[in-house]
């Protein structure tokens, strides 16, 4: 049985089509990522499969409840941290735990020694005391996490965790989102604009856009969609040189600046096995440059624009490294 | 059950932790109380003032006009505040969980209504300082009859605050309620003197009930415009629909 199965899954704002018509499964104890720009209907879908929305038509299916015949089914099998903060500001981060443990029914010693097991998670254990509202940004999502896994769900909502938040918080965020999954083998259904997040925690990928999936797959197969790794090497006698030829050189051009570009299928394996040949030639090669696909040239391939980038970084991881010899 | 004590346990402790608040709702009431009241009770101190007031002094005939408005404004206002839990994001906590939504308000608007009602009871206490002719034996029934109006006005304001989309909204709402409902409930002024089209006004407003009840406790029976039966069916009533209004808005509830 799958913890997720959607199927023509349409909702509609009005006029508008948010989701238009998707369907796809989740495995149970794997995390799904569902990558998009902002606006791609990312959210709706989380807000549908976790019975805050009703949908308009399709068919979903969470933790094996119909979310609109068993929405009470579904929503005692699911924990959820919201892309917007949904924690009560005034109170305490004990308190807003305790109240959360109370509603899922959990009471006692066993409460109190979850709460405290699972702020120590999250590091807020000596903050326990404190308003929320004076808690920063990653404290503040770091506690719904907790939260979250207070009634230990079958299946975890994060809808984007790490938006907004330092480099380092992101780090520590994902952190705790691989240690979810290993030790208690929970399946998560995580939506991100940020391919380095995607790429980082999901086993698959779907991607969103327009209210449409585009492509599912595993990060290595996504990228295989684009083509071939491609390696830049900078020769000290460029017009003595020819195309390099060997079995696992897929393609080679000669570029106007005498520089020479070859697809191979991996540039990691590909690389020192270039080496060897061009020093066979008796060449010095003086700059090495490779590229290899990303989630960002993948959907920049099938919808001709890139996932708006808001961390900051570059997007296209392009390792240089020069060779003395 | 759970569900319902876990609400009012949530609702206590915002309300304590927002300790100006809790003064802000005491002072403003005593506003009224002293500088209003006060005020007013030297210029009707006369015979023929006592007897538009049912034979009593003013400040007497104000205290559980007084009690009855400071009810009516907090907890139309702890209703309305449903909307921050919109604005700040708690209500979708609350939306998702597998707890009976019905249950989840019910216990949210007893809360509410007994901390609203622990603050009327402070006001009647500091009433009894200023007001001569009050009856002890009057507060337990009048505090009863204000935790019947605190109930039904927090589904109002609940209601409302869930049909809202915006804090502008909001304020709009508090201007235009609040403060005639309060002239038009006999807190101020007996319903007898108001002109013809006011009183009709006056008769469909919950709160000249509460403020008629309050009044048959805490002063007689002499100064009351309705028998005591109707005050409680109407304030009864009224309660019933405006709570089952809110749980059945609050059942609906979904985020956009």
């Amino acid at each position: 049985m799958y913890a997720i199965e959607v199927e023509n899954l349409v909702k509609k704002y009005g006029d508008f089509e948010a989701v238009k018509g998707i369907s796809f499964k989740v495995n149970r104890g794997e995390i799904f990522g569902f990558l998009g720009p902002n606006g791609a209907g990312k959210t709706t879908t989380v807000h549908v499969l976790t019975t805050l929305l009703r949908l308009t038509s399709g068919k979903a299916t969470v933790a094996g409840h119909d979310v609109v015949k068993e929405p009470m089914e579904v929503r005692k099998r699911i924990g959820i941290v919201f892309q917007d903060p949904s924690l009560d500001r005034e109170l305490t981060a004990y308190e807003n735990m305790y109240i959360h443990g109370r509603i899922y029914g959990l009471t006692g010693n066993k409460l109190e020694e979850k709460i405290e097991r699972l702020l120590k998670f999250v590091e807020l254990w000596e903050f326990r005391d404190k308003p929320v509202k004076t808690f920063s940004g990653g404290m503040q999502r770091r506690l719904e996490i907790a939260r979250s896994l207070l009634h230990e769900p079958e299946i975890l909502f994060l809808d984007e965790p790490t938006i907004g938040l330092d480099p380092q918080t992101r780090a520590h965020i994902w952190d705790y989102i691989k240690a979810m999954k290993e030790e208690h083998n929970m399946t998560i259904f995580l939506t991100t604009h940020y391919m380095d997040e995607a790429e980082q925690l999901a086993d698959r990928i779907a991607i969103i856009d327009h209210g449409k999936i585009i492509a599912e797959g595993t990060a290595n197969e996504l990228k295989k969609l684009v083509g071939n790794d491609v390696v830049y090497l900078k020769l000290e006698a460029p017009e003595e040189v020819k195309c390099l030829k060997a079995e696992f050189i897929k393609g080679c051009k000669i570029l106007a600046d005498g520089k020479v570009q070859l697809e191979v299928e991996n540039a990691a394996e590909a690389l020192p096995k270039l080496f060897t040949l061009v020093q066979h030639l008796g060449v010095k090669i003086l700059e090495v440059t490779y590229h290899r696909p990303t989630l960002n040239d993948v959907f920049l391939h099938l919808t001709g624009r890139e996932i708006r980038e808001e961390s900051g970084e570059n997007p296209f991881k392009i390792v240089r490294m020069r060779v003395r010899r | 059950m759970r569900v319902f004590i876990t609400m009012i346990y949530r609702q206590t402790k915002r309300f304590f932790r927002a300790r100006s608040r809790v003064m802000g709702m005491i002072i403003n009431p005593l506003i009224w109380l002293v500088f209003f009241g006060l005020g007013w009770s030297k210029v009707f101190d006369n015979p023929m003032a006592r007897t538009i007031f049912g034979g009593v002094d003013y400040l007497t005939f104000l205290a559980p006009g007084i009690f009855a408005m400071t009810i009516f404004n907090q907890s139309f206002v702890s209703g309305v505040s449903v909307i921050w839990d919109k604005q700040f994001g708690f209500l979708k906590e609350v939306l998702v969980a597998p707890a009976s939504r019905k249950e989840t308000i019910l216990g949210r608007l007893t809360g509410d209504s007994l901390l609203t009602t622990i603050q009327g009871f402070i006001i009647l206490l500091l009433t009894f300082l200023l007001a001569e002719n009050l009856k002890i034996s009057g507060i337990i029934p009048a505090l009863l009859i204000g935790f019947l109006l605190a109930i039904a006005f927090s589904g109002f304001g609940t209601s409302l605050a869930l049909k809202m989309e915006s804090m502008e909204g909001f304020q709009m709402i508090m201007m235009v309620l609040m403060l005639p409902l309060t002239f038009l409930s006999g807190a101020i002024y007996p319903i007898e003197a108001m002109p013809s089209w006011m009183k009709a006004l006056a008769y469909i407003n919950p709160l000249t009930y509460a403020v008629d009840g309050a009044r048959y406790y805490l002063v007689g029976a002499n100064v009351t415009k309705f028998s005591i039966t109707i005050d409680w069916a109407v304030l009864s009533l009224i309660a019933v629909v405006l709570v089952s209004l809110a749980m059945v808005e609050f059942e609906k509830a979904t985020i956009d």
